[in-house]
């Protein structure tokens, strides 16, 4: 006999919830083990999950990335029942890239696994890895899906155990870095091993022949804890106009949103929004709804574990062929550019009826991303990429943290893994002063990071080849912007031997040449002037406000020699601002 | 006939410093418990040892090692009362520390807290120097510059300094030079150098573990300088050594050198105390519980084995979050330890809720009961309301408590606010507090593979044995063990721990192409190294190595860790070790790829001394009569009740091999007090073990 649900006590349930997350989390952390690529191991841009016998997502990763997770939620229940239940046999292992189906873009690729025992499946494992590699031409200005790389329909990569050689050989021949690409696939599949063992053993121990009541059961909970926090905010219908630059000389992209609360449900519709475009920041439905899940989710109720019940309350609809609900076959590599955006965008409808709730604009929204490969000295092709934050947006309570992926996550490649793996030199990665918008909270600090091609003179060796260097970033036009009256954060840059270079094409940097990728600051929060002034004292104590900023921005004299504060100077000129 | 010797383990605790004197010949144990003197806590080990002395006159003469841990490191991390730090990087990183790896540890929460970097951004500075990720020399380090940097710090004030160069685990020449200059031109300044602390790639991680070296070695110097004194003017003049965060233990000179590796040293005694004791009944899953005055501590051990890890957290800024803390990466026992003691303090939040801990109010005041001027209520104070403790008899009547003064504390502060009486209050203060343990527990339990309902627990700790019953109910455990002496039980820990260290060096080659003699020197090289550390201790015994290889497919980032078998490295085959990490992958992720080359990454040498003989005396009356171990009965509150009704207290030093003891009882012992309901029952075991099974089982 099945446990029925009045079985799980409260405590039962808790342990077994518990259990479920550490679980995923264990899988999680196989990957920093297993994983070929950097951008895996080490900035951690992949996300594990596992769903019931019917596709409801059941518990995420820790340390997931948002927009994978909230996407697969969606995606991976259609993947799944898209086969009846019956039909799956134990070893099997699907394989799937489709940027409408899933992630929003090629380079995510998710590998999905059913979950059998005694026989039967009793859910399914999935996970999604950022492959920093899948073909194409890296860039985002292709104007079409086809241009960005291999593009994978839902196909086993396992039958029944047996490995799918040929489809293997087909990514294989399609991509730059196959050793990289196929270890990393062999990585998913790893991790969801370790997922579906963990599962199994639970199972057995606490005698459960499926896993269905008990996700009835952690899925109404969670849905009756984020309708809870739903209802907190005051009915009403918000709106916000948003813009987003285009890269390079693109044209401006025009977000328009309207967010409805009512109750416990909240609708979020994008009537009015730009069309799709002819380059790549097309975002597909799945992406743009994870991150609008986001905001409301961080903003309302960060604590509960997310699940199929978190997104039940969250309607979201936009015009298809939108660039935020894009149509098939759109370019969508660099979706990141918009869809990042979303979260922001909801905050500032949500601002004035929630102001404790929000923060301001982030200097790392969108993740600022680069890939960046080329030859060594002795002729052998390397390949790697990084993701970049940037400063956090001041809130009510605290000044923004300093250098983060936001929305998004993810960590930074460390400077000699990124060496090790490259020919290039870091010369520097630190913060960037005045970078922060001034606020009675202040933005967090930007940070920069100079890379630069060695001569083959300063380390006995010849010359690398030419580097070739794709930014999928932002700010660089429109700063991160502050909030009740908090200013906006410094814009990000990208710098070729400190002259300004286009961001929206490829850059080729040769052996001594600099370049230097500088990230915004993230927007204040309140009033610069009723900032404490010993805040604005040690904040230019550790170099984070220069003397001159302090005393324009904040009306805060400092004295230069002590780097003290000058209490009285500061408040006469404070009286007469 | 020769004169008898003696072993004496001590750990100091955030509220209690425990003692435990073994006598070699006979195996006796004498006990004694103190409060801590947080300003000096050779305070407490001198008062200790003194009131040791009194019924044991001249024995410090005859002490021929004492052993000792400390949550000094810990505390001073935590509460950052570490010395002022400076730290000087490769030009251009001044800010690794504060970046870190710009991970946010939450997603979906944007209110997240991180914890401030160890060494603040104006203490931080850069020099010019350069070495490449293939350990070639791009820039020399400048003399000059150096000693300008060292002016700058000189006005600062800083007492310690930190250096970490970028890539300085593949070549720290730089390091090495800095080292000298430093040493000879500022003499006075503790140095702690990242090719030292930790020659491991990735720059965040070594900066944050060496940094954090640095800030607690000039109090660890000061105070192991004053505890080897005042031990030495005792009349000791054996060796001291100090327990490490990975269950060995070390000379006075290496932990003084890397205070990082004794973060844990308290903690870790209890757990390998049930290690030991995990191994002599054969218990599959064990937890651990140590519950002392200021935190708990637990850890899941499975087979007799505590797992071991080489990184962890420290002064996560929110309690159960991974990633919120410093990172340290040096090995550890992999424990979990959380803000709740007995001096847990209970208030009111903002939300109009009870809340208990992680404040505690330490040994000074103290909980309310003790008089000392602790207006709060504490943890103890509600467990001596609920009569688990007896007034008269805590530190077997050596330190009187005042019952009135927690009532007092508990009515005023907790029941008045919340409209219930001081009873309600007081076993709320008690179960919450289970609870928040309960939640740590489990969570710690099913990370680690295992089920709460399956793990037999073991109580330590001043507090352990009183909260035990609670705990197990609250998780399911099915059975309680409280060993002897269980109030000082991690002390006791120390005598079953080997004296060992672990080093580790990286040197990446691919399976192909390496030679093995030349790994097999530097297996020997690692070895002689650790050697040396343990030189002293060895007077002449045989030192024991073993090795460990980790390994990966070339292109991965991490690696899998392989046994070797301790024989010559050149004695393998490459087939040989090809298969051993083939079969190890496959075990861990289902599949292996036999065509994918495969490389060397990093070599490990554990050295350790022979175990010493350690083993728990029999008990001494061979039987008895249950009815004359009772000291009498007193009304305490039943958590099923909920209400007082009558517990029969024993008298724990009485008791004899299968004594049968029905709930609701106590039994009482100096250092501690065993508290089990109506719903469970005890049976003594030849040595003197108490097992507390529920009603129903067994």
């Amino acid at each position: 006999m099945n446990k029925n649900m009045s079985k799980f006590d409260p405590i039962t349930l808790e342990i077994l919830w518990r259990r479920l997350v550490s679980i995923v989390d264990e899988a999680d952390a196989s990957v920093a083990r297993t994983a070929f690529s950097s951008l895996l191991r080490d900035a951690h841009d992949y996300t594990c999950m596992f769903t019931d016998s019917r596709g409801q997502e059941l518990v995420q990763g820790t340390f997931c990335t948002p927009g994978q997770a909230g996407a697969m939620a969606l995606g991976v229940k259609k993947v799944i029942n898209s086969i009846p239940l019956e039909d799956y046999r134990e070893g099997d292992v699907f394989i799937v890239n489709d940027p409408w189906l899933l992630a929003g873009h090629l380079n995510d690729v998710c590998v999905l696994s059913p979950i059998f025992f005694k026989g039967n499946p009793v859910a399914f494992t999935a996970c999604v890895f950022h492959h920093s590699d899948i073909g194409g031409r890296v860039s985002s200005d292709n104007r079409e899906v086809y241009e960005e790389g291999i593009y994978i329909p839902v196909t086993k990569l396992y039958d029944a155990g047996t490995l799918n050689e040929s489809l293997l050989n087909m990514i294989r021949w399609n991509v730059r870095t196959p050793e990289e690409v196929t270890g990393d696939i062999r990585s998913q599949v790893a991790a969801n091993h370790v997922c579906a063992q963990k599962i199994i053993e639970m199972m057995d121990e606490e005698k459960l022949l499926t896993l269905d009541d008990l996700a009835d059961e952690i899925i109404g909970r969670t849905e009756s804890s984020i309708r809870s926090a739903i209802k907190e905010i005051p009915d009403g219908i918000y709106g916000h106009e948003g813009i987003i630059e285009g890269a390079g000389k693109k044209q401006d992209i025009e977000i328009k949103l309207t967010v409805t609360v009512a109750g416990s449900d909240i609708h979020v519709d994008f009537d009015g929004t730009s069309d799709q475009v002819d380059w790549g920041v097309n975002v597909v439905y799945n992406f743009t709804y994870a991150y609008v899940f986001m905001a409301i989710k961080s903003a309302f109720d960060p604590d509960i574990p997310i699940n199929e019940g978190a997104i039940r309350p969250i309607k979201m609809t936009a015009p298809e062929g939108s660039i935020i609900n894009c149509s098939f076959p759109a370019a969508v590599a660099a979706r990141m550019q918009v869809g990042h955006f979303m979260t922001e965008m909801v905050f500032n409808a949500l601002a004035k009826a929630t102001p404790d709730n929000i923060i301001a604009g982030s200097g790392g929204t969108p993740a600022q991303t680069n890939i960046l490969y080329g030859k060594r000295a002795d002729g052998k092709p390397w390949h790697t990429m990084i993701i970049r934050g940037g400063g956090m947006g001041a809130s009510s309570r605290f000044d923004g943290h300093h250098c983060a992926i936001f929305p998004a996550n993810g960590a930074n490649t460390p400077v000699e893994i990124l060496e090790s793996d490259t020919p290039l030199i870091v010369e520097e990665r630190g913060l960037v002063m005045d970078s922060g918008g001034p606020g009675k909270q202040r933005g967090g600090i930007g940070r920069q990071m100079v890379i630069r091609s060695p001569k083959g003179d300063e380390n006995g060796e010849n010359s690398p080849g030419r580097t070739t260097i794709a930014v999928q970033a932002g700010r660089f036009i429109y700063p991160p912007q502050g909030i009740f009256q908090g200013k906006d954060g410094a814009c990000a840059q990208f710098l070729k031997n400190k002259d300004n270079a286009d961001p929206s094409g490829l850059t080729f940097c040769d052996s001594g040449d600099k370049i230097s990728f500088i990230s915004a600051g993230g927007g204040g929060y309140g009033n610069p002037f009723d900032r404490d002034p010993r805040a604005v004292e040690q904040d230019v104590q550790y170099g984070y406000v220069s003397i001159e900023r302090a005393k324009l921005d904040y009306g805060v004299i400092i004295l230069p020699e002590s780097l003290t504060l000058d209490m009285d100077a500061t408040m006469k000129l404070r009286e007469n601002k | 006939m020769e004169q008898e010797t003696y072993r004496l383990g001590c750990d100091i605790g955030g509220t209690f410093t425990d003692f435990v004197l073994v006598n070699n010949s006979t195996g006796e144990f004498h006990t004694n418990k103190c409060l801590t003197t947080p300003s000096d806590p050779s305070d407490a080990v001198e008062q200790g040892i003194l009131q040791m002395a009194e019924s044991n006159p001249g024995f410090m003469d005859r002490v021929e090692e004492v052993i000792h841990g400390t949550t000094l490191v810990i505390n001073a991390i935590i509460e950052r009362k570490g010395a002022k730090t400076g730290l000087v990087t490769t030009r251009g990183f001044r800010d690794v520390l504060e970046l870190g790896r710009e991970i946010r540890y939450d997603a979906y929460d944007i209110f997240s807290e991180y914890p401030e970097p160890i060494v603040p951004r104006a203490l931080r500075m850069e020099i010019d120097e350069r070495i490449t990720a293939d350990s070639k020399i791009l820039k020399n380090i400048d003399e000059s510059q150096v000693i300008e940097v060292l002016e700058k710090f000189k006005k600062t004030g800083i007492e310690s300094l930190a250096v970490c160069f970028i890539n300085s685990y593949e070549n720290p020449v730089n390091e090495k030079k800095i080292k000298e200059i430093i040493e000879r031109e500022a003499p006075d300044l503790f140095l702690s150098t990242s090719f030292e602390v930790l020659p491991q790639i990735r720059e965040y991680e070594r900066t944050c573990t060496t940094a954090v070296n640095a800030y607690v070695k000039p109090i660890t110097y000061r105070y192991l300088q004053k505890l080897t004194t005042r031990l030495e003017s005792m009349g000791f003049d054996g060796k001291l050594f100090i327990m490490l965060s990975s269950g060995g233990i070390t000379s006075v000179d290496t932990a003084r050198e890397f205070p990082v590796r004794i973060i844990e040293s308290g903690p870790t005694a209890a757990v390998i105390a049930s290690q030991h004791y995990g191994k002599m009944f054969n218990i599959k899953d064990m937890f651990c519980f140590d519950m002392g005055g200021t935190t708990a501590k637990s850890c899941l051990i499975q087979k007799g084995h505590a797992g071991l890890v080489s990184t962890f957290e420290v002064g996560r800024v929110q309690r159960f979050k991974k990633g919120s803390g410093l990172p340290i990466q040096v090995p550890v026992v992999d424990l979990m330890e959380i803000g709740a003691g007995g001096g847990s303090i209970a208030k009111i939040s903002r939300l109009g809720l009870l809340g208990v801990g992680p404040e505690s109010a330490g040994a000074d005041p103290g909980p309310a009961c003790y008089a000392l001027g602790g207006k709060n209520p504490t943890v103890t104070d509600a467990d001596l309301v609920l009569g688990y403790l007896d007034p008269d008899f805590f530190l077997g009547g050596t330190m009187a408590l005042d019952i009135e003064l927690s009532k007092q504390a508990i009515q005023e502060k907790i029941a008045d606010p919340l409209g219930t009486t001081m009873v309600e209050a007081a076993f709320g203060i008690h179960d919450l507090i289970n609870e928040t343990m309960a939640a740590a527990a489990k969570t710690h339990i099913a990370e680690k593979g295992g089920n709460p309902n399956m793990v037999t627990m073991s109580a330590f700790g001043g507090a352990g044995p009183v909260h035990a019953y609670g705990l197990a109910r609250k998780i399911g455990a099915p059975g309680i063990l409280v060993p002897p002496l269980a109030g000082v039980g991690s002390a006791l820990g120390f005598f079953t721990a080997p004296v060992a260290f672990d080093l580790s060096r990286s040197h990446r080659v691919a399976l192909d192409d390496a030679d093995f003699a030349e790994v097999e020197q530097l297996f020997n090289e690692l070895e002689q190294e650790s050697a040396n550390i343990l030189e002293d201790a060895a007077k002449g015994q045989e030192i024991i190595f073993e090795r460990t290889l980790l390994m990966r497919f070339k292109g991965q980032g991490a690696e899998t860790d392989l046994v070797i078998q301790p024989r010559s490295f050149d004695s393998f085959s490459k087939q040989d070790i090809r298969d051993l990490f083939d079969k190890e992958y496959k075990r861990l992720y289902g599949r292996t790829y036999q065509e994918t080359p495969v490389e060397l990454v990093t070599f490990k040498v554990r050295a350790s001394l022979p175990k010493r003989p350690f083993s728990i005396p029999r008990l001494k009356n061979s039987t008895g009569n249950i009815e004359s171990c009772i000291k009498g009965q007193r009304q305490a509150f039943s958590i099923i009740q909920k209400d007082y009704i009558p517990f029969t207290v024993y008298d724990r030093s009485k008791l004899f091999p299968d004594a049968r003891i029905p709930g609701p009882a106590i039994i009482e012992e100096r250092e501690s007090t065993i508290v089990m309901g109506e719903d469970a029952h005890a049976r003594v075991d030849e040595f003197g073990f108490i097992w507390i099974l529920f009603k129903g089982d067994k």
